[in-house]
């Protein structure tokens, strides 16, 4: 497969520096954020969080902070949520949006990577999105599959996603149960990987919403770099309150939601750790790629398991199939998902767009994500948190993962 | 009118001895069917079956289609005819899919014995993947196919199966070399009963341990005629509940509101055969100046683009060999009923050419021909 380190010899380490440029946003922290320090925004009279930031993304298109919004509406016929761009406020008046929606119907950064896969747009624009997307745009954004230069990412306290299939089944009940489960921070009616997500708050993008440790009837937004302050500015809302006790909570729970993971991945192992159980595991796959397709970090125009290159003389799958005396038809499904594993597992924000896809429920997020685990941390890598950092693959370090040379 | 095989054994006992006697004899080099496969215990999924023993555990007529097979032939044959003698044991949807492939080029029928059975509908992959919201659990695929059959001997339509299966009148397979008696066979579980349509059929049958019926028959009785009628009656109810028939634009919008651009629609349906489809294509990457131009005009867009027109173009392309299998239907994660979307509007496609996807592998595709008189209503 092609990529843009084919044929550079390891003199040219310069050159892969150059080739692999940093993500289009902002360069330096803002610096309330580095001093742990927000605004708190009160809710306005009889309004919820959701209402309250609707207000202020309205404020900030009416003072031009930002020309447009990105963020989940309603569909029409109202059982599902979408991405809408919208540039005229008004809109926001007859279409019900949710910074927030129970399910992730589309992954933000597929959203974000449409809008600027080609080029920079004039429109500043202000994506309101959970931070596994947050942070999924920025890593495309490094791969250059998205451009952020006029993005405003702001990301939110997210208390996980209902299963897509759930809500489609019952969407205004599911609604009901979601934000029920937001208020009690009760995760067990959200996905499997959502339960154990310890990135949940994690700030990554250009403003932050922090829903946990405020005062009732209040929450932080809080800057994350020079572009973020600047729409705070704009508002006329100071970053100057400690944001502690967001910080407190917000570490609390991740450490907590670590710990699960850990343990969840230590049992997934045993269930389909090792060829045959992973076999198993996806028998019931019918290789329809919906986890490839809706997986954000999944960004070839043509994925390789599509193409010529498996696709075989009928004499092949004959020979094939008389070496083990009965093959599966099409073979390689297996080839399949470690090959989408071992291409963008180190990008991985285990978000479950892929699971939420899966037409034959198989557990796709968990595996993908256990596996993301162990890779991103042997290269002590977290895809999406810093844009300036190199992803791996582009790295050339000479003395490296000494541990599987003899 | 055809040569009627009578095996003393249950109908898909009788196949499996088939499928056998066809690969110890030496006839064919390899099976494509159904087989039970190892891992969860309700896995069902076609194979190639190059050894005997292997054949006691397929399952050819069990009905399920985790994935249309005409992608399977096509992908089998994509490169070129199959070298050796192949017998593959498909549904009628399928066969008259590939037959579409095969029209564009993307597959060979040669050295492929068709075994086809009367289709009697298949369940929803959820069926075994996620029975009743819980993936796992397994599921008991004796029961399932036992209460399937009882339906199927009654020449009713069995409950919970795909919804296009209901809605389908062609569950007679065009071009099959052997079809199977299964529809209101009410002894599917003692007696088997292949027709052979084909000379080379009695020929590939030659030394099988069943005997030949002394008449021919038609396997189209008033029976199975009634049958159809009911299958049209469930059709159109379908039709009315979805209210298809005026859905407009705005109907559109509505139906297809929650779809998240997955494209499994695209990617199991056996018709759409593209490479490198449109909407993944450099026609699809959009300069900011289109949305853009887009937002001032209408204040909102909807990201990423082409929900609805992926669907109508999609539908443009193919309803002229639209088989009405259900296959998108059934991978759609958001349970959009684009199969009955689909199939009704294929239909009225081919209506206007007097085509019938599938059925005749001489007739070109419709769009490939060009008349100087054709469709004149449509001229000013």
């Amino acid at each position: 497969m092609n990529n843009e380190n084919e044929g550079i010899k390891t003199e040219d380490i310069s050159s892969i520096e150059d080739d692999s440029q940093p993500a289009t946003t902002t360069t330096s922290p803002a610096p309330s954020s580095e001093n742990g320090k927000g605004a708190i925004i009160q809710l306005e009279e009889g309004k919820s969080i959701d209402d309250t930031l609707i207000s202020l993304l309205k404020t900030g298109l009416d003072k031009g902070s930002f020309d447009a919004v990105l963020m989940p509406v309603k569909v029409p016929a109202g059982d599902s949520f979408t991405y809408l761009l919208i540039r005229d406020r008004s809109v926001l008046d007859t279409i019900p949006a949710s910074p927030l929606p129970p399910i992730m119907s589309v992954q933000g950064a597929k959203a974000i990577s449409s809008l600027t896969r080609i080029e920079n747009g004039d429109l500043t624009i202000a994506a309101v999105m959970r931070s596994c997307e947050t942070r999924a745009a920025i890593e495309l954004s490094k791969l250059r599959q998205a451009n952020l230069e006029n993005m405003v990412l702001i990301s939110i306290d997210c208390p996980g996603a209902i299963p897509l299939s759930e809500f489609i089944a019952v969407p205004e009940k599911s609604a009901e149960v979601f934000q029920k489960a937001r208020s009690d921070r009760d995760d067990s009616v959200m996905r499997p990987i959502c339960r154990v997500c310890n990135k949940s708050s994690m700030i990554a993008g250009d403003l932050h919403i922090g829903t946990l440790g405020a005062e009732t009837g209040s929450f932080f937004i809080i800057p994350n770099s020079v572009k973020g302050q600047e729409v705070l500015d704009g508002l006329n809302l100071d970053a100057q309150e400690s944001i502690s006790g967001w910080h407190l909570n917000a570490n609390e729970i991740s450490e907590e939601k670590q710990k699960k993971r850990i343990d969840a991945n230590k049992e997934l192992k045993e269930t389909v750790g090792g060829i045959d159980n992973l076999t198993d595991a996806f028998s019931q796959c019918i290789n329809c790629h919906n986890c490839m397709r809706v997986c954000p970090l999944c960004y070839c125009q043509q994925c390789y398991f599509d193409s010529d290159r498996m696709k075989h003389p009928p004499e092949d799958y004959l020979q094939r199939a008389e070496s083990k005396d009965s093959l599966r038809f099409p073979p390689d499904t297996i080839l399949f998902h470690i090959g989408r594993m071992m291409h963008m597992t180190l990008y991985c924000v285990s978000c479950g767009a892929c699971e939420d896809a899966c037409p034959m429920s198989i557990p796709v997020s968990q595996i993908y994500g256990m596996v993301a685990q162990d890779t991103q941390e042997l290269f002590g890598y977290v895809p999406g948190k810093d844009p300036q950092e190199l992803r791996p693959l582009a790295t050339f370090i000479e003395t490296e993962l000494g541990e599987v040379e003899e | 009118m055809s040569k009627v095989l009578e095996l003393k054994k249950g109908t898909e006992d009788g196949v499996r001895d088939v499928l056998k006697f066809l690969l110890e004899s030496g006839k064919v080099k390899c099976i494509f069917s159904l087989k039970r496969i190892s891992g969860n215990g309700s896995a069902i999924a076609y194979s190639l079956i190059t050894k005997p023993e292997e054949i006691d555990d397929t399952v050819p007529l069990f009905p399920l289609m985790p994935v249309n097979a005409a992608n399977l032939l096509s992908q089998f044959t994509f490169k070129g005819p199959s070298p050796e003698p192949v017998a593959a044991v498909v549904k009628p949807c399928e066969l008259r899919a590939f037959v579409e492939l095969v029209k564009r080029q993307k597959g060979y029928l040669d050295n492929i014995l068709i075994i086809s059975p009367t289709c009697g509908g298949v369940y929803p992959n959820t069926m075994v993947a996620d029975p009743n919201g819980d993936e796992k659990a397994e599921v008991d695929l004796d029961k399932l196919q036992a209460k399937y059959w009882d339906s199927i001997k009654q020449y009713e339509i069995p409950g919970e199966i795909r919804p296009t299966c209901s809605s389908c009148e062609q569950f007679i397979p065009y071009n099959a070399d052997i079809t199977v008696d299964f529809i209101g066979n009410g002894n599917l579980g003692q007696e088997c009963r292949l027709y052979l349509n084909t000379t080379k059929a009695e020929e590939f049958v030659q030394g099988v341990d069943g005997s030949i019926l002394n008449n021919e028959q038609d396997i189209r009785t008033d029976e199975i005629n009634n049958y159809q009628k009911k299958r049209e009656e469930f059709k159109n109810n379908r039709y009315n509940e979805l209210e298809l028939d005026d859905i407009g634009l705005e109907g559109l919008v509505n139906l297809f509101g929650k779809c998240i651009g997955c494209r499994g629609c695209r990617a199991v349906c056996p018709i759409c055969y593209c490479q490198l489809c449109t909407f993944d294509s450099q026609n699809s990457n959009y300069k900011p100046s289109t949305w853009e131009n887009d937002l001032k005009r209408k204040g909102g867009v909807r990201v990423p683009p082409n929900t609805v027109y992926y669907h109508i173009l999609r539908l443009t392309h193919i309803g002229i060999s639209c088989v009405g299998c259900g296959a998108c239907e059934d991978v759609c994660p958001v349970n959009i009923p684009i199969s009955s979307i689909f199939k009704k509007m294929g239909e009225a496609i081919q209506d206007k050419f007097d085509y019938v996807s599938g059925k005749n592998p001489e007739e070109e595709v419709p769009l490939k021909i060009f008349e100087l008189e054709e469709l004149t209503e449509v001229e000013d």
